[in-house]
C-alpha cells in the first residue's frame, strides 16, 4: 500500500516575498491577478518582511498553503462531506454541490490551506493544479518546488515492521525510529542480538517469556555481544544456511565495556552488521557518560555543580567524545559508516552496502541517535536535533570500504556555528564561552582530522 | 609419540584400540576430536596452553572438522560458544585460573541457559601472589556457578571423560555446561601411556546431537532468548523460581546421567571409572583420607604402604564434585570411624579445605540419620604446584588415625608449608 504523494514544498530561507506566486495562482483559479484570491500565500512576520537589510534565514516567511494532510482534520470537521481526501494523488478536494459554506474547515485546519474566498463567498483551497501547480514553476527564487515525498514509505511501507507494536520507548524516541526501520531493510531471515540498554529496555526481547521481536532476538552480555553473535552465525554457515547476523547496540556497551569484543570480531573479520546506536551515554540506566559522551555534556555522573575545588566548577563531561567509528575503519572492516535518521534516504543506501558487506565481512554502521530524555529537548524536536549535528559538522555522514577509501556521503562545506546545535538541547544549557569555543575548535578539528585521514586511505 | 595396536580383552563389543604415548592436554584434545564437536573457541593460558595447540593442530591437519575461533579473550571464547551452541553447535573449550576468572560473566550465565558446552579446567591456582602453577583454586572457587565438575586422576581418564562429557552435558535430563578438571602440571604435562578408541565406536557411544532443542536462535523457529523476568509484583520471581528449581533438578539428574554414562563406557570400551565416588580398600577399613585429582595416585601408595605396616587405612577418591554426590559419600563415609581429607585449595571463610567444608554437609546428613557422628579435620596441600608426596600422605594418614582416639583439630594443616 505505500504510495508517495506529490506535494508543493517551500523553503523559506529561498523566498523574498516577491509573491509572483500568488499572483499566478489567481490567474490560474481566477482569471485575475488578485492575490487576495490566490489559493498560496506567503505571510511575512510584522515588518521584516522588506527589510532589505535581514537576511533570508532571518525574514522568516510562511506559506499558508493546504499541506493535503495524510489525516486532513478539514475532512474531519467537514459537518457536509464536501471535503474527501482522494486516494489515488492524495489531494483533498471540494465538492461545491455539498458545501453548506459553515466554514468549520477553516477553523480545522492549522496551517491556512482552506478559507474563504470573499469574492465567491466560498471556501478555497489548492487542487495541485492537477500535479502541475501554476505557483511553483514562476518562484524565480527557488523557493518553491513540487516534490514527491515519502519516498521511502513508498519503497518500504509494505515491507513487515518486525518489531510488535508498541514498544515502550520514550515519547519521540529515535531509536524506536531506527530499529524499526533497520529490521525492516534487513528482513525476516535474520538473528536479531540486543545487548542490555535501550534496545531491549523498551521491550524487543520482552518480559516473562513474551517476546518484542518476530524475528529470533536475544539479550547478550553487555560486553559480549560481538563475540556471541559470531559463534552464531558461524554455525548458521556450518550449516549452509545464509542468516544475517545483526546487533543493535548502543554506544555504551560497544565503546567501553563491549569494545574487546567488539574489536575482536572486527578483526576477525566476523560476518555480521553491528549497529551502535549513538545516543552519547547509558541512558537506559539513566543518563550516565560513556565514552561516546562528548565533551560539556551534562550526564547523571558528569553533574553540573559548584565543584570542590575554588574556581573549577563542574561544568559537565571534561573529556571528548571516542571517535568509535574511526576505530572501526582502523580495522580494515569490511564497511563502516556514519549515519542519522534526519537523512533516511542516506541511512537505507548504507543499510544496503552494510547488509552486502556483511555477508563476506564485518560491517559496521554508527548511527547518531539524539536522546530526548538524556539530552533534555522537547519529544518532537528529534529530528531537528539531528539534522543540526550534521549541518553543524558536529556529525560527519561518511562511508569507508577498504577498496574506496573513506568518502563524504553528505559533505556540509558551510557548516552552521556549533551553537545552533548546542543550543537545541538542555544537556549544554550550563556552557561556558570557554567551554563552547573548545567544542567549536573540536569540531573543526575532527573534520581536517577526516579528511586528511580519507586522502590518506585508497582511492 | 609412538603407537602401537593392540586388542582390547572384550567387556562388552571388542574395540581396537591405538596405544599411544602422550600428555593429558594431547589426551583432552584427542578426547575432543573423538566428540566431534562443531566448535571449538580457543585462547591461550598456562598450563592449558599446549592442550588448545593440540586441538588446533588436529584441526589443521584434518584429523578434525571443527570451526575454530581463535577469539580475543576468554570473555568471548565462552561467548563465541554460547552463540553457536543457541544455533546448535557441539562445543568445546578449555581455561584455568585468570582466564576462568575473566571469563566468569558468560561463564554464570552458560548454565542458567542450559547450554550443554564442555570445557577443560586445566586446574591452576588462584594469583595473588603470582602463580602459574597446578592447583585447584579456579575451579573451586566457581563450584557454585551450576556446571557439572568431574575430576580426573590419570591421564587416560582425562581422554574417556572428556569425550564422556559431551554425553552428560547434552542428555535431555541434564542440559547444563561440563567442565572436566585436570590438574595443571601433573595431569597437563605428565605424559603416560593411552589407549585411543576408534572413531566409530566413539561415534556409536555418542549418538545424535541435539543441543538446542530448548532454547536456538533460529529464523525458522523465532523465539527471544532469556527475555527479561519482571519485578515483585508481577509473575517474574516465580518464574524465576522455577527456572532456578529446574536447574537445580537438572544438576541432580547429572548424578545418575554421569553413572550410567560411565557404565556404557566401560562396557563399549574397557576401562571402568568410579563415576562420583570411588572407594579404594575402604571396606574392612576403620578410618580413610580423601582425596581429589592427581593426588589420588601418591594417596593409593601411601594407603597401600600403610596396609602393608597393618593400618585400618581406606580412601575415598572424589570424581564428580558438582553436583555433590551426596548419597554416594554416605555410603563411603559410613564405613569408617574418621576422616582426613585433602584439598589442593583454600577455603577462606572456614579456614580449611572447601572439599572438607562440602564434606561436613554429608556428615551433618549421617549424624542425624545413621547417628554416627565422624571426626574429620581438614588438609591443605599441593598449592602453587607443591607435590603432595607419598611422605605427605603418610602424615595425613597418621593424623586422621589419632582422629579415632583423640580430638579432632579445627585448624587445617598445610602440608607444604615447611617443605
Amino acid at each position: 500500500m505505500g504510495r508517495a504523494y506529490s506535494t508543493i514544498a517551500f523553503d523559506p530561507a529561498k523566498c523574498d516575498g516577491c509573491g509572483d506566486c500568488m499572483t499566478a495562482c489567481a490567474q490560474a483559479k481566477t482569471g485575475t491577478i488578485d492575490r487576495a484570491r490566490s489559493r498560496i500565500q506567503i505571510v511575512g512576520r510584522g515588518d521584516t518582511i522588506k527589510d532589505a537589510t535581514k537576511d533570508a534565514t532571518e525574514k522568516a516567511f510562511e506559506l499558508a498553503l493546504c499541506r493535503q494532510c495524510a489525516d486532513p482534520k478539514c475532512v474531519t470537521v467537514c459537518p457536509a462531506g464536501a471535503l474527501a481526501k482522494d486516494g489515488a494523488s492524495g489531494v483533498i478536494g471540494w465538492d461545491a454541490s455539498k458545501c453548506v459554506d459553515c466554514l468549520l474547515c477553516t477553523v480545522g485546519c492549522a496551517y491556512g490551506g482552506i478559507a474563504l474566498e470573499e469574492a465567491t463567498g466560498h471556501v478555497s483551497k489548492c487542487d495541485t493544479c492537477d500535479g502541475k501547480p501554476a505557483c511553483v514553476p514562476v518562484c524565480s527564487k527557488g523557493a518553491l518546488t513540487y516534490v514527491t515525498t515519502a519516498n521511502i514509505y513508498n519503497e518500504v511501507g509494505d515491507w513487515e515492521d518486525l518489531f510488535a507494536p508498541g514498544l515502550a520507548g520514550c515519547q519521540g524516541c529515535n531509536t524506536e525510529l531506527l530499529m524499526r526501520h533497520t529490521l525492516r531493510r534487513v528482513g525476516p531471515d535474520t538473528v536479531l542480538a540486543t545487548p542490555p540498554g535501550c534496545v531491549p529496555g523498551m521491550g524487543s526481547v520482552g518480559f516473562n517469556g513474551a517476546t518484542g521481536t518476530k524475528v529470533p532476538v536475544f539479550h547478550p552480555l553487555l560486553t559480549n555481544t560481538a563475540a556471541m553473535l559470531a559463534g552464531v552465525k558461524r554455525q548458521f554457515k556450518r550449516m549452509g544456511r545464509e542468516v544475517t547476523a545483526l546487533a543493535i547496540a548502543g554506544d555504551g556497551g560497544a565503546s567501553d565495556v563491549g569494545f574487546q569484543s567488539l574489536s575482536g570480531a572486527a578483526e576477525r573479520g566476523e560476518q555480521m552488521l553491528f549497529m551502535v546506536v549513538d545516543n552519547e551515554g547509558y541512558m537506559n540506566t539513566g543518563m550516565q557518560r560513556s565514552s561516546c559522551t562528548p565533551y560539556g555534556a551534562w550526564t547523571s555522573t558528569t553533574p553540573i555543580g559548584a565543584g570542590c575545588a575554588a574556581g573549577q566548577p563542574a561544568q559537565g563531561k571534561t573529556q571528548d567524545a571516542k571517535n568509535l567509528p574511526l576505530l572501526m575503519v582502523n580495522h580494515r572492516c569490511a564497511y563502516v559508516a556514519t549515519a542519522s535518521t534526519a537523512y533516511m534516504e542516506d541511512l537505507y543506501a548504507k543499510l544496503d552496502r552494510a547488509i552486502e558487506a556483511s555477508k563476506t565481512g564485518f560491517a559496521y554502521v554508527h548511527v547518531y541517535s539524539p536522546c530526548t530524555t538524556g539530552w533534555r529537548f522537547a519529544s518532537d524536536q528529534n529530528m531537528e536535533v539531528a539534522r543540526k549535528a550534521v549541518e553543524t559538522n558536529f556529525v560527519m555522514l561518511w562511508e569507508f570500504t577498504p577498496d574506496e577509501g573513506l568518502n563524504f556521503t553528505r559533505p556540509v562545506d558551510d557548516p552552521l556555528p556549533v551553537t545552533d546545535y548546542l543550543k537545541a538541547m538542555g544537556r549544554f544549557r550550563h556552557l561556558s564561552p570557554a567551554q563552547i569555543e573548545h567544542i567549536q575548535g573540536k569540531v573543526e578539528e575532527n573534520i581536517r582530522f577526516i579528511k586528511r585521514f580519507a586522502a590518506a586511505l585508497p582511492a | 609419540m609412538s603407537t602401537t595396536t593392540l586388542e582390547k580383552p572384550a567387556v562388552g563389543a571388542p574395540t581396537k584400540q591405538k596405544v599411544m604415548l602422550c600428555e593429558g592436554n594431547e589426551a583432552a584434545a584427542l578426547g575432543v576430536a573423538l566428540a566431534r564437536p562443531d566448535m571449538v573457541a580457543v585462547y591461550p593460558i598456562t598450563p592449558q596452553s599446549s592442550l588448545v595447540e593440540h586441538v588446533a593442530k588436529l584441526i589443521a591437519d584434518g584429523r578434525m572438522d571443527a570451526d575454530i575461533v581463535d577469539a580475543e579473550g576468554e570473555h568471548s571464547v565462552l561467548s563465541v560458544l554460547q552463540g553457536g551452541a543457541l544455533a546448535g553447535a557441539r562445543t568445546y573449550t578449555a581455561t584455568c585460573g585468570p582466564g576462568l576468572a575473566f571469563m566468569f560473566e558468560p561463564y554464570f550465565r552458560t548454565s542458567g541457559m542450559r547450554l550443554p558446552i564442555v570445557m577443560s579446567i586445566v586446574t591452576r591456582d588462584g594469583i595473588t601472589p603470582q602463580c602459574v602453577w597446578g592447583g585447584h583454586q579456579d575451579a573451586m572457587t566457581v563450584r557454585e556457578v551450576g556446571w557439572v565438575q568431574i575430576y580426573c586422576e590419570t591421564v587416560q581418564e582425562v581422554l574417556d571423560t572428556t569425550v564422556m562429557a559431551f554425553r552428560i552435558a547434552e542428555d535431555h535430563d541434564v542440559m547444563l555446561p561440563v567442565n572436566i578438571c585436570l590438574d595443571g602440571n601433573y595431569l597437563s604435562y605428565g605424559t603416560s601411556r593411552v589407549e585411543l578408541p576408534e572413531q566409530s565406536d566413539v561415534d556409536a557411544f555418542m549418538g545424535a546431537k541435539d543441543v538446542n532443542w530448548h532454547v536456538a536462535l533460529d529464523p525458522m523457529k523465532p523465539m527471544a532468548v532469556d527475555p527479561l523476568t519482571g519485578g515483585s509484583g508481577g509473575k517474574g520471581p516465580a518464574t524465576f523460581v522455577r527456572y532456578r528449581k529446574s536447574q537445580c533438578r537438572g544438576m541432580q539428574n547429572a548424578l545418575g546421567v554421569i553413572e550410567a554414562v560411565h557404565a556404557e563406557w566401560a562396557s563399549r570400551f574397557g576401562r571402568s571409572y568410579a563415576p562420583l565416588v570411588e572407594e579404594y580398600r575402604l571396606d574392612d577399613a576403620e578410618f580413610a583420607i580423601m582425596t581429589l585429582g592427581s593426588m589420588t595416585g601418591a594417596a593409593k601408595d601411601a594407603v597401600d604402604e600403610a596396609r602393608e605396616a597393618g593400618r585400618k587405612v581406606g580412601l575415598i577418591k572424589i570424581k564428580t564434585f558438582s553436583p555433590f554426590p551426596v548419597e554416594a559419600l554416605m555410603r563411603a563415609l559410613s564405613k569408617v570411624r574418621a576422616l582426613g581429607v585433602v584439598d589442593r585449595s583454600v577455603g577462606f571463610r572456614w579456614n580449611c579445605g572447601p572439599m572438607y567444608q562440602e564434606v561436613l554437609g554429608v556428615l551433618y546428613r549421617l549424624a542425624r540419620e545413621a547417628g554416627t557422628v565422624l571426626p574429620a579435620m581438614s588438609f591443605i596441600g599441593g598449592l602453587a604446584g607443591a607435590d603432595i608426596t607419598i611422605g605427605h600422605f603418610h602424615r595425613v594418614i597418621d593424623a586422621t588415625e589419632r582422629l579415632l582416639d583423640g580430638p579432632a583439630p579445627n585448624e587445617p594443616v598445610w602440608l607444604n608449608e615447611n617443605d
